[in-house]
């Protein structure tokens, strides 16, 4: 992929998937992506919470679809268009979708790059974030996507399970 | 088996890796170990024929054989032992006595054990092997109490009744002077001539000077004759490499310690070497426990004497061609081939995928022109049918009958009833059933608890059945037939049955809610009841609750159910339903607002329109239906599942929970799981297909009411409804209606 390899053929840094929810700008594991697809339209399931948006089918697997935006509390009245994407993601043996307005990038980032989360107060799972890390004068907010989706409250996982 | 060949020129070879061929070997000896087991299960000892007692002699033949090319010398030595027994019984030397089938069956699971072991399943001390050796020993020397009697009398186990026995009043100890070799080495040599003496009725009075390192020759005294001390033999030497001379001029009965000149048949011998297994490390050697602590590992560097003519030879299941183990296995093997379970996994996902995409293919060639499009459409027509018949092949492969589990059960009450003193008889019915390997695996556990309990705590001692008026033995009866989409697997005994005062007093110590006033079922269903589990209930109730919850759940997890039904004093029936496989079925699918569902084709009984009027509530709003001469709940599923309805046409079924049916027509779908019944409410019927049933706890969780999901031909999620579970809800605590048949059971009894 043309990206800077150290002498010793090892990778610097770690490659984070970047996208958009808002206005803010997150970035994922890249190890962890799988696809990156169109939004179609899920089967609902009932009871769940709101932000589980229902399931697709993905090349005859069944993959539950999380609309990132409603977990996070950005929006809480996503409107979906031929343009919102869905990153499928390979969590914990599962695959799962979220949805996000856009997809910006791919970045290499070195540890330099990544600080620690300040702490605050805020509706965001502040302990799903690794860390925030500054590309120029962009800061990115490293989600630690399998610790948020493995929580118990996202519904993906049966609470006695 | 031709990929098991070693290739040519490394077979004598020590380099050679014989571990690859390890799996073979196990998958073997298993499937001999069963079909043996089965077969002394099975053989009527009074009158079993040749063909039988061969059948059996094989089994323990080819084990033998593998075992020793493969250097497991723990279980080559068991084995030996258990085939020379055998060989006796065919040859009739021998009857068949439960005692000898005892052994034998013991033998066999010790051998299991060993070949787990091996496997790496287990860890620990090696089981010794020298325990069932003597037993075998002791059996085979209790047959002939008087021709013998120096060597009854030292082996002979006190507790052991010889005298039923027959006895061979022909036959008289003979002093040979015994010829072994040239074998490949002098261990080789050694160890054949230890083997040899470590057969009953073979006892070593010294040995010979012989010239050749690789050359033992043996004085002995044996009752066997020549051909039988061959065929003990026959897989360690060839006839040319064992040479049996009487030795003259002494009498066996005479002084044990004489020597004797022994006339070399030097000669003779060619330096050709031909034996099979000479080499191998595997032969018994005297001290069974030392031997039986070989590691496995070590044992591919040792056969040196294996030449690749005799491996091959060997991994084909033959014999060396003395007649003892001809064609042992081929019949099965050209039968049937063993598959990795993961294949045929992705084999069906496949042809799932594939009958997906067939019915898009046609959903979207359904508008087309007839006339434009003759052949596309012939085409399409065509690729339907053979996707039809190609699934079905392909899901027939995972189907095994139920007589693979139901085989292992009659060892298992046959020493569990012996264990409890009780006397036990196994019948089972529908052993044909098929049903979806990985079921069948899942079953296993849950069955034989309850076979276990059935025995254990269901059927009373003999006393107790004579005092209370039935036949001294008592039957559990295991049968499997098809109902519908599912299976029925019944436990049936008759024994003293489930106690309801007992179990009642039971849970009311557990605090739990009971009342006299419970149904039957709901009493039984107690035992479910975790609480119920634990080790004084055993005593105290018949002790049927020992882990009926984790059955409960096991079957549950499968998609079936358990249901008890029992009679104090008459038995208990415990029926087990399940989903012939898990992977695909008949469903029915229904439009409830714009949202699609499918309802497993077997539970649908009929479905009707109802109007104004029909549906009437009781208390708390619960709809419920008449359908003929019976009321059922209603299940309104855009309730169950919250449907969202735009604005008009919200309410306008039965609309709001205390709304009886507001005059708008709505199609009921009579469901029926376990004799239950309920409706469906549902705004249209769309149609029939296969679907194939995808696990949605892959990816997501379990949801309740919903047993999976399947993907309909437009590429789309469509949810199972998990009809025993919308029926259960439906019906809410309200009694089971109770069928038991006592009538029936009064009969059994």
């Amino acid at each position: 992929m043309g990206l800077p390899h150290g002498l010793d053929g090892t990778v610097e840094g770690r490659e984070y998937l970047t996208f958009r929810i808002a206005q803010e700008e997150y970035g994922i594991d890249i190890l962890k992506v799988r696809e990156i697809r169109r939004y179609e339209a899920p089967t609902r399931i009932a009871r769940t919470p709101a932000f589980i948006k229902g399931v697709v089918n993905l090349r005859g697997t069944i993959v539950p679809i999380v609309d990132l935006r409603m977990k996070l509390h950005q929006d809480c009245r996503p409107v979906y268009s031929e343009f919102t994407v869905v990153v499928i993601l390979n969590l914990l043996d599962r695959v799962v979708g979220i949805v996000v307005d856009s997809v910006s990038d791919v970045l290499r980032l070195s540890d330099e790059q990544i600080s620690d989360v300040p702490e605050f107060e805020g509706a965001i799972e502040v302990d799903s974030i690794e860390g925030l890390g500054t590309v120029g004068d962009r800061m990115l907010i490293l989600l630690d996507i399998e610790k948020l989706m493995s929580n118990v409250d996202m519904g993906l996982v049966a609470a006695d399970a | 088996m031709a990929d098991t060949h070693p290739p040519p020129g490394t077979g004598a070879g020590s380099q050679f890796d014989l571990s690859q061929f390890y799996q073979i070997f196990f998958d073997e000896a298993a499937e001999n170990l069963d079909q043996m087991e089965h077969m002394l299960l099975h053989v009527d000892l009074a009158t079993a024929n040749d063909e039988q007692l061969n059948a059996i002699f094989r089994c323990a033949h080819s084990i033998k054989g593998g075992a020793a090319t493969f250097g497991f010398a723990d279980i080559a030595e068991l084995t030996h032992q258990m085939e020379s027994l055998l060989d006796r019984v065919r040859r009739r030397e021998l009857s068949l006595t439960p005692h000898v089938v005892d052994v034998l069956l013991d033998s066999a699971d010790l051998s299991r054990v060993l070949l787990a072991r091996h496997q790496g399943h287990q860890s620990g001390e090696p089981p010794s092997t020298a325990e069932l050796v003597r037993r075998i020993s002791e059996v085979m020397a209790g047959s002939q109490p008087s021709a013998l009697p120096s060597v009854i009398d030292s082996v002979i186990d006190s507790g052991f009744e010889a005298t039923h026995l027959p006895v061979d009043e022909q036959r008289r100890p003979r002093k040979l002077v015994l010829r072994i070799g040239p074998m490949a080495t002098a261990e080789a040599a050694d160890e054949i001539a230890s083997l040899l003496c470590s057969f009953p009725h073979v006892e070593q009075l010294h040995e010979l000077p012989v010239l050749q390192a690789n050359v033992r020759a043996l004085v002995v005294e044996t009752t066997l004759t020549d051909e039988e001390l061959r065929d003990l033999l026959a897989f360690h030497a060839t006839t040319d490499q064992l040479g049996i001379e009487v030795d003259p001029g002494h009498d066996a009965r005479e002084a044990l310690p004489a020597a004797s000149s022994f006339n070399s048949a030097m000669s003779d011998m060619e330096d050709e070497f031909f034996g099979l297994f000479s080499g191998a490390p595997g032969l018994p050697a005297e001290n069974a426990a030392e031997s039986a602590a070989v590691p496995a590992g070590a044992a591919p560097e040792r056969p040196t004497a294996l030449s690749a003519a005799a491996f091959e030879h060997k991994v084909g299941g033959n014999g060396n061609g003395n007649g003892n183990g001809n064609g042992t296995g081929a019949g099965i093997e050209a039968a049937t081939i063993r598959v990795a379970v993961h294949k045929v996994d992705q084999l069906i996902n496949l042809v799932g995928e594939l009958v997906i995409t067939q019915a898009m293919l046609a959903q979207n060639s359904r508008d087309l022109d007839p006339r434009l499009h003759q052949q596309l459409l012939a085409g399409l027509a065509d690729l339907d049918r053979n996707t039809r018949e190609l699934q079905e092949s392909v899901m027939s492969i995972r189907m095994i009958p139920m007589s693979v589990v139901f085989s292992r059960f009659p060892r298992m009450l046959r020493d569990l009833a012996l264990k409890c003193g009780k006397n036990v008889e196994l019948v089972t019915i529908g052993e044909a059933t098929e049903l979806d390997k990985s079921l069948v695996e899942k079953i296993t556990d849950p069955l034989t608890h309850l076979l276990r309990n059935s025995c254990d705590h269901g059927i009373e001692t003999p006393a107790e059945r004579v005092a209370a008026g039935k036949p001294e033995h008592g039957t559990i009866t295991l049968s499997a037939s098809h109902q519908g989409g599912s299976i029925m697997i019944e436990v049936h005994d008759d024994g003293r049955g489930l106690s309801r005062e007992k179990i009642l007093r039971k849970a009311r110590e557990r605090g739990l809610a009971v009342s006299d006033l419970m149904s039957d079922a709901e009493v039984w269903s107690l035992v479910f009841e975790p609480g119920f589990s634990t080790a004084e209930v055993i005593t105290d109730i018949s002790g049927r609750g020992v882990g009926m919850d984790v059955v409960k759940r096991s079957i549950a997890a499968l998609g079936g159910s358990v249901e008890i039904d029992s009679a104090e004093g008459y038995g208990t029936r415990i029926s087990v339903r399940l989903p012939l496989t898990l992977a695909i079925m008949d469903g029915m699918s229904v439009a409830v607002g714009d949202e699609v569902y499918i309802l497993p084709l077997s539970a649908v009984v009929e479905s009707f329109q109802v109007t104004a009027g029909s549906v009437n509530t009781v208390a708390r709003g619960t709809p419920l239906v008449k359908v003929r001469d019976e009321y059922m709940p209603v299940v309104e599923l855009d309730r169950l599942f919250d449907v969202p309805r735009k604005g008009a046409v919200a309410g306008a079924v039965t609309g709001t929970g205390t709304g009886t049916g507001t005059g708008h027509a709505a199609i009921m779908v009579v469901i029926e799981v376990d004799d239950n019944r309920a409706a469906l409410q549902v705004d249209q019927l769309l149609g029939q297909h296969q679907v194939v049933v995808k696990n949605l706890e892959t990816n997501y969780r379990k949801i309740p009411n919903v047993s999976g999901a399947t993907i309909m031909g437009d590429g789309s999620v469509a949810l199972i409804l998990d009809t025993a579970a919308i029926v259960r809800r439906a019906r809410g605590s309200r009694p089971l209606p109770h069928e038991i048949g006592y009538q029936e059971l009064g009969e059994l009894a």
